[in-house]
């Protein structure tokens, strides 16, 4: 099977390269890059006035499968992943039952081939049951296919625990990921705590519940030299943390979602939980320095948090409602619209090349003889309209909104996946 | 247009706010006659525990003529997981066209309006507001003082969880309480943040004192009683540097011994009775308000 994305602006910046060039790919992997490639025998792909670039990885999603199906299953966020122009999701273990063993990684992955869309990476439990308590099987986790570790939401609380789990899991290259929360902290709060919290009388989650776990799992990373992966920064400290921690050399690397950067906390003045998620919608403050640690390169990864529930869910009372929405479809609109001025390569080394080093997953780069995974997109503008989400969550608090760029193309392993708006699961494609 | 809600005090113009307390002056001086919602449907929706204000709301409703309704709502539909809009639409259905409501969390009333066509008046949601309360402060305070410009109020206590408080902000300047109970926060909202309070009670006009809730204890959020009360207890000491001619209100229930002793329920100054009182006509007035538009009694 060949395939040819022609006539597209090539951009990968592993290679250095921001050309007008062609990308031939055979049997899954490129085999050349070069202007007027030989389109015979081969499926083309027209890139006319997008840009061409290493397939997108977004190395935080909820998939919800097993036991969330109302939610999510891998083959609709798969499609959702495609559609938003991703061609390989990392997916967290908070499912029912965790991803804590090797027989549910493994089903994951049958699932995730079955589905045929968007290459899905399993990230294995740091602990049993996600209950901070027992350690989870690291080797076999990883031998099934998982490509990091991470409790999700449910960080350890007993660092001891954590600890050994990073040092047991030391001889293996997967990253540790934090979601960093104090739960004591946070109690029962529904958004961030500010004045818009004050003046709603809802319980706000300081930024310290962040800050404090951000420093505690720091200090272990560089205790273990584990390397660390800090997911959703959202406030000025957790960076100014990092920034000290990686002057000191701990492996830590981390990501922003795109609601942290473009939302405040002032959009529940209707008490309804669409803007609900966790870590929280913060102040400007910090949205303003999470803005400037993308330009100044201390945020390695643009990630999503895809955290799909049922609109029945979402409309309950704030106090009830789940935390989290859809994220895979509006993320590079999402990102266009806080970075108008980001260079492209950079935009695109967020996407593809940082999460691919992270996770040590296949991409990240076009270069002949890596595979044959290619996102294609375009700044053209569109209004989201969340009802036509691929993925069963039709919740975001981007809905209605016009975001400035969207994807055109989504390859996976030389197979067109999405195009002209349309998920193409691998079998439909012509030979 | 959709009908209106008193969801806070801030749904009400300046002009309506005080519309409603001369109205509710004018009711308080000659009851009106009970046809002004005559045959109006009124549903008491209280999913938490209430003796005055379901009391004085029932009174007011009575007082205007309109068909009352009253459920426990722990049996109700949105107890078994009907989403709110269901249930509204349910209730309309049935010909319910003011729903009276107080809940347990923040933004209850304001989720129910949203779905509700017809008319829904806030007793009371979470820590957020209990614009009624406020009202019938308000009407106390001009009472006494004929005005509102130039005065001094202070509200002691538990700010943080205070519905009663963020209700009483509009128009109000100065708040007093430890710092667990009483945010910085509450200074971008145009008042003052003070943390001594016998330094500020000699200038006051009037002090409310709020409710002490002992969970706050066990919570974290204050030590032992006595080091409450020894900074912020209107007691027989502090009552003597407050100017006779100022007011002491109380939203109510009282813990006697925690934010206030009984010297202050007997002292002189003190107006919760007027308060109470007056609440049944601010509600009257509000029912009227809402139901009949803004015509206001010569």
């Amino acid at each position: 099977m060949r395939t040819l994305v022609r006539g597209g602006r090539l951009i990968d910046p592993a290679q250095g390269i921001d050309a007008q060039r062609d990308v031939l790919i055979e049997n899954g992997f490129v085999v050349a890059i070069g202007e007027h490639l030989d389109a015979s025998h081969a499926r083309v792909v027209d890139a006319t006035n997008a840009i061409v670039a290493p397939g997108f990885i977004d190395m935080h999603v909820h998939l919800r499968e097993p036991g969330q199906t109302h939610k999510e299953t891998i083959a609709t966020g798969t499609a959702a992943a495609v559609a938003g122009g991703f061609a390989a999701v990392a997916c967290m273990p908070n499912t029912e039952p965790a991803l804590d063993s090797a027989a549910i990684v493994s089903e994951v992955v049958r699932r995730a081939e079955i589905a045929g869309l968007a290459r899905v990476y399993p990230i294995g439990a740091i602990t049993k049951a996600r209950a901070g308590i027992e350690l989870a099987p690291y080797h076999l986790l990883a031998d099934a296919g998982c490509v990091a570790f991470s409790d999700d939401g449910a960080t350890p609380r007993n660092t001891r625990i954590l600890r050994n789990a990073a040092r047991y899991a030391s001889d293996l290259p997967h990253v540790f990921i934090s979601h960093c929360e104090d739960a004591d902290l946070k109690g029962d709060a529904v958004m961030n705590e500010g004045g818009p919290s004050m003046r709603l009388g809802l319980d706000g989650a300081p930024g310290l519940a962040e800050d404090v776990i951000v420093a505690r799992d720091l200090l272990v990373a560089g205790d273990t030299q584990k390397a660390w992966h800090i997911a959703h920064v959202s406030t000025a400290t957790s960076l100014d943390l990092i920034r000290w921690s990686r002057a000191r050399g701990v492996p830590v690397t981390c990501e922003v979602t795109p609601h942290h950067v473009v939302f405040l906390d002032d959009r529940f003045d209707d008490y309804r939980a669409d803007s609900k998620v966790s870590p929280p919608l913060r102040a400007a403050a910090d949205r303003e320095a999470l803005r400037r640690a993308v330009y100044d390169g201390t945020i390695d990864v643009f990630a999503t948090d895809h955290a799909p529930h049922g609109l029945d869910e979402k409309a309950q009372l704030l106090s009830a409602a789940p935390v989290g929405f859809s994220g895979l479809e509006i993320a590079l609109g999402g990102y266009a619209l806080a970075f108008p001025d980001l260079p492209p390569a950079q935009f695109i080394a967020m996407l593809s090349t940082n999460p691919a080093r992270i996770l040590g997953v296949p991409g990240g780069t076009l270069a002949v003889g890596s595979c044959g995974d290619v996102t294609v997109f375009a700044d053209r503008a569109w209004t989201v309209d969340a009802r036509l989400f691929r993925s069963k969550g039709k919740n975001t608090p981007f809905d209605g909104m016009t975001l400035p760029r969207r994807a055109v193309a989504t390859i996976v392993e030389g197979a067109v996946v999405f195009e002209h708006g349309r998920v193409l699961p691998r079998d439909e494609v012509p030979a | 247009m959709a009908p209106r809600s008193l969801l806070d005090v801030d749904d009400l113009s300046p002009e309506e706010l005080v519309g409603v307390l001369d109205r509710a002056v004018a009711f308080r001086d000659a009851l009106p006659s009970r046809d002004l919602l005559a045959g109006v449907p009124v549903l008491n929706l209280f999913f938490e525990a209430s003796t005055r204000t379901a009391t004085s709301f029932s009174l007011a409703e009575q007082r205007v003529g309109a068909d009352i309704i009253s459920f426990a709502p722990g049996a109700s539909s949105l107890g078994k997981g009907e989403t709110i809009a269901d249930t509204a639409l349910t209730l309309r259905g049935i010909g319910v066209r003011v729903i009276v409501v107080r809940h347990q969390e923040s933004g209850f009333a304001r989720r129910l309006a949203d779905s509700f066509d017809g008319h829904v008046i806030n007793a009371g949601d979470g820590t957020h507001a209990h614009p009624t309360q406020a009202l019938l402060d308000l009407m106390t305070l001009r009472q006494e003082f004929g005005r509102f410009d130039g005065l001094r109020l202070a509200i002691v206590g538990d700010i943080l969880h205070s519905r009663v408080a963020r209700s009483n902000i509009v128009g109000m300047r100065a708040l007093g309480g430890p710092a667990t109970l009483l945010p910085d926060a509450f200074a971008a909202e145009g008042v003052r943040v003070e943390r001594d309070l016998d330094a500020v009670l000699p200038g006051l006009d009037a002090v409310m004192m709020l409710r002490i809730q002992r969970e706050r204890i066990s919570g974290g959020l204050l030590p032992v009683l006595d080091d409450y009360t020894q900074r912020y207890q209107l007691n027989r000491a502090r009552l003597r540097s407050l100017r006779n001619d100022a007011i002491i209100l109380h939203p109510g229930p009282y813990n006697r011994g925690v934010e206030l002793t009984d010297d202050v329920l007997d002292d002189p100054r003190s107006r919760y009775v007027a308060q109470v009182h007056n609440g049944v006509f601010v509600r009257m007035a509000v029912l009227d308000l809402l139901v009949n538009g803004a015509a206001i009694p010569a």
